[in-house]
């Protein structure tokens, strides 16, 4: 890809952040928590992408890094009285502590394997959140003080998504992504061709971790109240990992698109439906697995609409 | 460790290596001679994958050397012997089936080479093997020989010293055979060392300069095509005794 192609996408992407800069003076609160609802969605989609998409190591635990996040920052902020925005700081650093203790050992495990090993490991996390009641307060859960911030909370996961979107796009366009999708395609000869997959794989690992960590403590001090369930719900990643493959996993663009058409499908049916969109999600689900396995940037590079392939 | 001959490239030392109460490589040991063409050739199951594998550090060795540069290889991971300076293709090609052609080759780059020179070596290699105008093809959509070029052409990627093909000839058509075999000599022009592995015998006894006989992980017998077609007991291991 030219330098000039970069540009192009580094000038969308300025217009795009120029937009929603400007947006949430134009709007009231609900759709101002709409659209920062939906900036989450996309930093935790393109989060997923980095380990499951680029790497082909498909986490169904994701959630793990988000829900420790939410909980380093609301204790800190609740129990300490810090001011939230440094608390972001340390839920990153938590979230990457969890992303080493977990990775080392889980990331020896293949297919499936590693998926369920995700999913215990983000179980696990949430049981001990939930008897480990002198820091978390257990099953009730934190409230945390009660201001409105939803300006504050808007611009910090704005500039946590351009950064998510940099990094993914960095990843997607380097060398290093060209590595990770070739232990995604083929992890021994990547190996027989001078990739140190442990390394590798344990960088993409972290680096999938720290955003959705810094994701989930802006939530926390958005809504306001977190408990184990809601924080370590297992939904969570399974939203995230549909988004990705909704709008076509291993690809920068694909998590956002696919974030932000799910969200809003999401919401709409959740007003119009409020108890079957669980139903819904579930069987949306399987249609995109059968008749879009490589989602909707897939079917762009089908109709040759798109490029095939990351570095040109 | 033992002295290393500088006329001898890779030096395996009493390799051994057993899967159970197989004995895969029975204590082999082989030379394989510096900027030559070299044949491994035997009966199926005779080791020779297997000696690749613990060439390369795909599999490590119950016990043995191997010598290369004075370094000795065995138990290496194989990111580690790639870096080294050798590198291998496989028995069924292992290319990268959701990534492209050109991706396929910058995957091999190594990361001390500035971004620019892997790009213009991934070109110039594409070019070497006739697969330029397949840069923006997914892998997997290439034909099974276009797929062994593919695959040999990015084992070219780091300008390795010794370069392994396991069984290149298998499944490629007769004029495709004729270039990668052109490209193999042209490679050995150049002073790289190429270890061979293949059922093709027309491939092993016209084109490597020295070949090297295994069976039941044992090497039998080592020579020129001409010695190695009169040797009795690589008659009686590929066809039995008379």
């Amino acid at each position: 890809m030219t330098s000039r192609e970069h540009l192009r996408y580094l000038a969308y992407l300025g217009a795009f952040l120029v937009f929603l800069a400007v947006l949430p003076f134009q709007i009231g609160v609900y759709y101002r928590s709409f659209v920062m609802f939906t900036m989450m969605w996309v930093v935790l989609a393109l989060s997923w992408n980095i380990i499951s998409g680029y790497t082909g190591y498909i986490s169904f635990g994701h959630v793990v890094f988000y829900g420790v996040g939410s909980y380093a920052s609301a204790i800190l902020v609740a129990d300490h009285g810090w001011p939230w925005i440094p608390t972001l700081l340390v839920g990153a650093v938590v979230g990457l502590a969890v992303a080493i203790l977990i990775g080392y050992p889980v990331l020896r495990l293949k297919g499936p394997y590693f998926a369920i090993a995700m999913l215990g490991a983000a179980e696990g996390t949430r049981v001990l959140v939930t008897v480990w009641d002198s820091l978390t307060h257990g099953g009730l859960g934190i409230n945390l003080p009660n201001v409105e911030n939803s300006m504050e909370t808007y611009f910090a996961m704005l500039a946590l998504m351009v950064v998510t979107i940099l990094v993914s796009y960095w990843v997607g366009h380097s060398r290093f992504g060209i590595r990770l999708n070739a232990i995604r395609e083929d992890e021994l000869a990547a190996e027989a061709l001078g990739v140190n997959t442990t390394l590798y794989k344990m960088a993409a690992f972290s680096l999938s971790a720290v955003f959705p960590a810094i994701a989930g403590g802006i939530q926390a001090n958005k809504t306001l109240y977190i408990n184990p369930d809601g924080e370590f719900l297992l939904l969570i990643t399974i939203t995230m990992t549909l988004m990705t493959m909704f709008g076509g996993k291993g690809t920068v663009i694909g998590p956002i698109v696919g974030a932000i058409l799910l969200y809003l499908f999401q919401e709409v049916v959740w007003v119009k439906f409020p108890f079957f969109h669980l139903i819904m999600f579930g069987a949306f689900l399987i249609l995109v697995a059968r008749f879009m396995p490589r989602g909707i940037v897939g079917l762009f590079i089908a109709r040759g609409w798109a490029r095939k392939g990351m570095v040109h | 460790m033992g002295a290393q001959p500088p006329e001898i490239a890779l030096d395996i030392r009493d390799l051994r290596k057993n899967f159970g109460g197989i004995r895969a490589v029975d204590g082999c040991s082989l030379a394989f001679p510096r900027g030559q063409i070299s044949g491994l050739i035997g009966p199926n199951g005779s080791g020779k994958t297997t000696t690749f594998n613990l060439l390369t550090g795909v599999i490590a060795p119950d016990s043995g050397a191997i010598y290369y540069n004075g370094d000795n290889l065995a138990g290496l991971k194989p990111y580690q012997v790639f870096r080294k300076g050798i590198t291998r293709t496989f028995q069924i090609t292992r290319i990268y089936r959701e990534m492209t052609v050109f991706e396929n080759m910058l995957s091999a780059s190594r990361l001390s080479v500035p971004e620019r020179q892997g790009r213009a070596r991934a070109e110039e290699l594409m070019a070497f093997v006739n697969l330029t105008h397949l840069r923006d093809e997914y892998g997997g959509n290439l034909s099974y020989g276009q797929q062994k070029l593919l695959e040999f052409a990015r084992a070219l990627m780091p300008d390795p010293d010794v370069i392994l093909l396991d069984e290149p000839a298998a499944g490629i058509n007769r004029t495709l055979l004729a270039d990668l075999l052109t490209h193999i000599h042209r490679l050995q022009g150049m002073g790289k060392t190429i270890v061979i592995i293949e059922h093709d015998m027309n491939v092993i006894m016209n084109h490597c300069a020295k070949i090297f006989v295994m069976d039941y992980g044992l090497k039998i017998a080592e020579g020129p095509a001409q010695e190695i077609q009169r040797n009795e007991q690589v008659i009686t291991a590929y066809f039995g005794h008379r």
